[in-house]
């Protein structure tokens, strides 16, 4: 199957009937090939190489500037906003590489949505931070914004605790209210992906718990890539696990195998604290 | 290696995106144009003013003194007039400035009504038109002396320059960490000497900072002269009487008929705005560094 | 200064500064902080005596000419008949010229700097501008003068008046002799004053936000005009009111830029293209000339006053509108 030239070829059991390899293996959301990037002269990733499968967590490990959340923002081409940043490679999605210079930004970015370190709500209402992205890339009526805000709010858990004020600003929510809301605000224009930057890095153990909870359930639906320090929560969130380390991707794996039974001593180190 | 998932419309192009990125476009264009406009129109300023102002300036217009038209006379005194003047407003303002700033940050905390109220009154003599300035002068120092003094021109830019100080100095101070204040107090150090040699020592960048704006913001001003210093064709030292300065004469000569006079202002304008500009430079340098 | 002192609760002082640890204050402590405190007290005292003098100077006036007097259009210093509303009403419309042009060039500008230019011209451009809004008003005035009078003389008035003279509505708005003076000069003149400043403010309001949020907006497929309005704008609201409004305050009591360009005829109209005046550029001109005690001092001195007032409402509702209530 050549990227970009099948049509229709989505579903599972389509794969499986035709193409007796992918079912082996699961299908691939983002395939990342041969990936180097570079902050003006600075190198930051080295050759970097690894599919993320469909509707799986892949969290992303290594010591802080190892090159991770560089690679996170390559993936909604946030890196475009600062000049003298480059990458060069492949980054395969949905049958294109969303590296070209001719692709559509705001399509990209409405397929590819991203959660950050801290709650970032925006400055108006919970009800407008959801629709407000909503409202960019569909046209849509009253009564449907409402079903899909309600929607989403309820998929993060957060409608119960919401519903009587809508309309008040989403500056007014807790920490963890707020970074659920900011995972409703993303998945709320239906991406297909989720990049998700250390999203538990500000909160307290208890919302560290249900956002994880949550992932958990989103990963039905969405192709997750996870930013994380904390080696718990890629244990225990993620299916795959890739180790990075000064810009190179040392190691990728199953979760189960990474933290069990890691094959390179650096990932090994790194796992059991011995540095980083 | 297995193959990539591909959806049947996921690249294709969203009507709705299109009319964003028309929105974008016009939105982009419209930014390009008002900064362009605003570089263009503040350069044609910069540029008569360096134009007009070169060709007017020369040894004679330095070295001479104000006179009548025709007699190939200078701006030395007025050059020299606005000097004291500005000086002399630095050397009563500043004390008063950092004593204000420093009472507010070392004494005025939030509940003190009375900091409180200084705190405002200084913010509102901020945004005093400063003609107004020149006016209350004028009746506290020069009506019941019957004559115009170089003295009251140097009290009104003095009274321009204490606002701008005074903010600054207690911005800077309230900087400095309350650590520091504690480590001072724990050598035993009285509070006036924790204040002037540790807190303002260490506040000193910021601080110098805000007196050169003050002498930035008051050594262009003309209103608050007009009706203090008022100005003086002749040489004049005495802080007593009438005084030339640069801005009231370019005022004074810019309107007048006489091509020499008009040629006079635009040097002394070009003076005047390099000797700002020169200000705001050094304070961006020395800001930097420290 | 025991005022100071007395007022001064307990735990204010002991908010405001530390070293006290119960032991009595030394005598040059406390000559300090009554030294300070004067300073304090002085710069009190000279903006009380800034308003009060100008009230009591200006009561002549407001007593002869009632309350009436903001609103008499007449400024006759031979019938010695005066009225403010001719030099409020120059004051009032150059005023809002001046903001209307501004806002959109500073607007504008701070948006190009902060989401379009390359780092580079962004800083270059950016200093620029912070440097111009430090230059004294009297050069844009003497700008004014020599560039924008000549050219709404010569070209903007003939055309206007060629094309418009019939056009009912537009018609008394450009009534007038080319001289090339009057409120439209005035106000374009202010706008290139303020621009500078507002465009500065601005600027630094706008790079405060955090670049996460800026991010998670583009993060959701926002075009930069998408980030701009519906997130940095309302983020930014309070510091934009403020820029604009000190922008609105400094063009009120602006003497210098605008009697070169106003043409400084005390009278009412419509026409923004009629020699007019401000309160300003009529206390700059008019003051000199009136001896001490007249009616016409006390009546330029109530509009000293009122102008004080004005800006005096211009900073209030500045920090109203930031939600400032101290």
């Amino acid at each position: 199957m050549t990227p970009g030239t099948t049509q229709g070829m989505i579903q599972d059991s389509m794969m499986t009937e035709t193409d007796p390899q992918a079912a082996k293996s699961p299908e691939v959301a983002l395939a990342v090939r041969n990936l180097n990037f570079y902050y003006g002269e600075n190198h930051a990733l080295h050759d970097i190489s690894v599919d993320f499968p469909a509707r799986r967590v892949t969290a992303m490990i290594g010591p802080s500037g190892c090159g991770k959340s560089t690679l996170l923002r390559i993936f909604n081409r946030m890196y475009d906003l600062y000049p003298g940043q480059r990458a060069t490679g492949e980054v395969i999605f949905d049958g294109r590489n969303i590296l070209e210079h001719d692709l559509d930004l705001n399509i990209l970015r409405a397929r590819v949505g991203m959660v950050f370190q801290k709650p970032t709500p925006f400055p108006m209402s919970i009800y407008d931070n959801i629709a407000f992205g909503v409202r960019l890339h569909e046209k849509m009526n009253k009564a449907d914004m409402d079903a899909r805000v309600q929607d989403v709010l309820t998929r993060v858990a957060l409608w119960n605790e919401v519903r009587d004020r809508l309309n008040a600003p989403a500056s007014g929510l807790s920490g963890g209210q707020q970074q659920r809301l900011c995972i409703a605000r993303s998945i709320a224009t239906r991406p297909e992906v989720l990049l998700l930057d250390e999203p538990t890095s500000a909160l307290d153990p208890i919302s560290t718990a249900r956002i994880e909870e949550l992932l958990d359930e989103l990963k039905e639906e969405f192709t997750i890539a996870i930013v994380t320090h904390n080696m718990q929560q890629a244990a225990r969130c993620a299916d795959q696990v890739a180790f990075f380390y000064m810009g190179r991707l040392i190691e990728v794996d199953s979760a189960d195998r990474m933290f069990t039974n890691p094959k390179q001593q650096q990932t090994q180190d790194y796992i059991t604290g011995r540095f980083g | 290696m297995s193959e990539t998932v591909v959806s049947p419309t996921g690249w294709k192009p969203n009507p709705r995106a299109a009319r964003r990125r028309r929105a974008d476009h016009i939105a982009t264009a419209f930014g390009m144009v008002m900064a362009g406009i605003l570089v263009l129109v503040l350069a044609s300023i910069l540029w008569t003013l360096l134009s007009r102002g070169l060709s007017g300036l020369s040894a004679a217009a330095i070295m001479k003194p104000m006179g009548p038209p025709g007699s190939s006379s200078g701006l030395a005194n007025a050059i020299v007039g606005s000097l004291i003047q500005t000086f002399l407003a630095l050397l009563m303002a500043t004390p008063l400035g950092l004593g204000c700033g420093i009472y507010l940050s070392e004494y005025g905390a939030d509940t003190n009504r009375f900091a409180s109220c200084v705190r405002f009154v200084s913010d509102v003599l901020m945004s005093v038109p400063s003609i107004l300035v020149g006016l209350f002068v004028y009746q506290v120092m020069v009506a019941p002396f019957g004559h115009f003094s170089a003295l009251a021109g140097s009290v009104a830019l003095a009274i321009l320059a204490v606002p701008i100080i005074v903010r600054t100095t207690e911005d800077m101070l309230r900087l400095v960490p309350t650590s520091m204040r504690e480590a001072g107090a724990a050598l035993g150090a009285t509070r006036w000497r924790v204040t002037l040699s540790l807190c303002l020592r260490s506040a000193k960048t910021g601080v110098l900072t805000g007196i050169l704006l003050a002498l930035a913001r008051v050594s262009g001003e003309t209103a608050p002269l007009l009706f203090t210093s008022l100005g003086n064709q002749n040489w004049s030292f005495s802080l007593n009487r009438p005084m030339a300065s640069l801005p009231v004469t370019i005022y004074q000569y810019a309107g007048a008929s006489y091509e020499d006079w008009v040629q006079l202002a635009w040097a002394g304008a070009l003076l005047v705005t390099m000797g700002v500009l020169a200000i705001n430079i050094a304070v961006r340098v020395s800001a930097r560094r420290g | 200064m025991t005022l100071a002192t007395a007022t001064q609760p307990k735990e204010a002082r002991d908010k405001a500064g530390v070293s006290r640890s119960g032991s009595r204050r030394s005598g040059p402590d406390t000559a300090f902080h009554l030294l300070v405190a004067a300073s304090a007290l002085l710069v009190l005292v000279v903006l009380g005596g800034l308003v009060l003098l100008m009230g009591v100077g200006g009561s002549l006036a407001f007593r002869t000419f009632g309350l009436g007097f903001a609103f008499h259009d007449v400024w006759n210093p031979v019938a010695d008949l005066y009225g403010a509303w001719a030099p409020l009403f120059g004051t009032i419309v150059s005023t809002l010229i001046g903001v209307a042009i501004a806002l959109p060039l500073a607007f504008g500008t701070a948006f190009w700097l902060t989401a379009m230019a390359p780092p580079r011209i962004a800083a270059i451009v950016g200093t620029a501008v912070q440097l111009l809004a430090a230059v004294p008003s009297i050069i844009f005035g003497m700008w004014g003068f020599f560039t924008i009078v000549p050219f709404m003389a010569r070209t903007v008035q003939p055309f206007l008046t060629h094309h418009f003279k019939h056009v009912p509505g537009i018609r008394f708005i450009i009534h007038g002799a080319p001289f090339g003076t009057g409120l439209m000069t005035a106000g374009l003149v202010l706008a290139v004053m303020i621009a500078p400043f507002m465009t500065a403010v601005m600027r630094d309001v706008f790079a405060a936000m955090p670049a996460m949020l800026r991010e998670s907006a583009y993060g959701l497929g926002a075009t930069r005009w998408d980030v701009m309005w519906k997130v940095v704008v309302p983020w930014s609201r309070t510091g934009m009111i403020g820029a604009i409004v000190l922008g609105m305050g400094r063009a009120l009591g602006e003497t210098m830029a605008v009697t070169f360009v106003i043409g400084n005829v005390t009278a009412v109209g419509w026409s923004l293209f009629a020699p007019r005046s401000t309160v300003a550029s009529l206390i700059a001109l008019q003051f000199p000339e009136s001896p001490a005690g007249s009616l016409r001092l006390s009546a330029l001195l109530a509009l000293g006053f009122i102008l004080m007032l004005l800006s005096f409402a211009s900073l209030a509702l500045a920090r109203m509108l930031r939600g400032d209530t101290k």
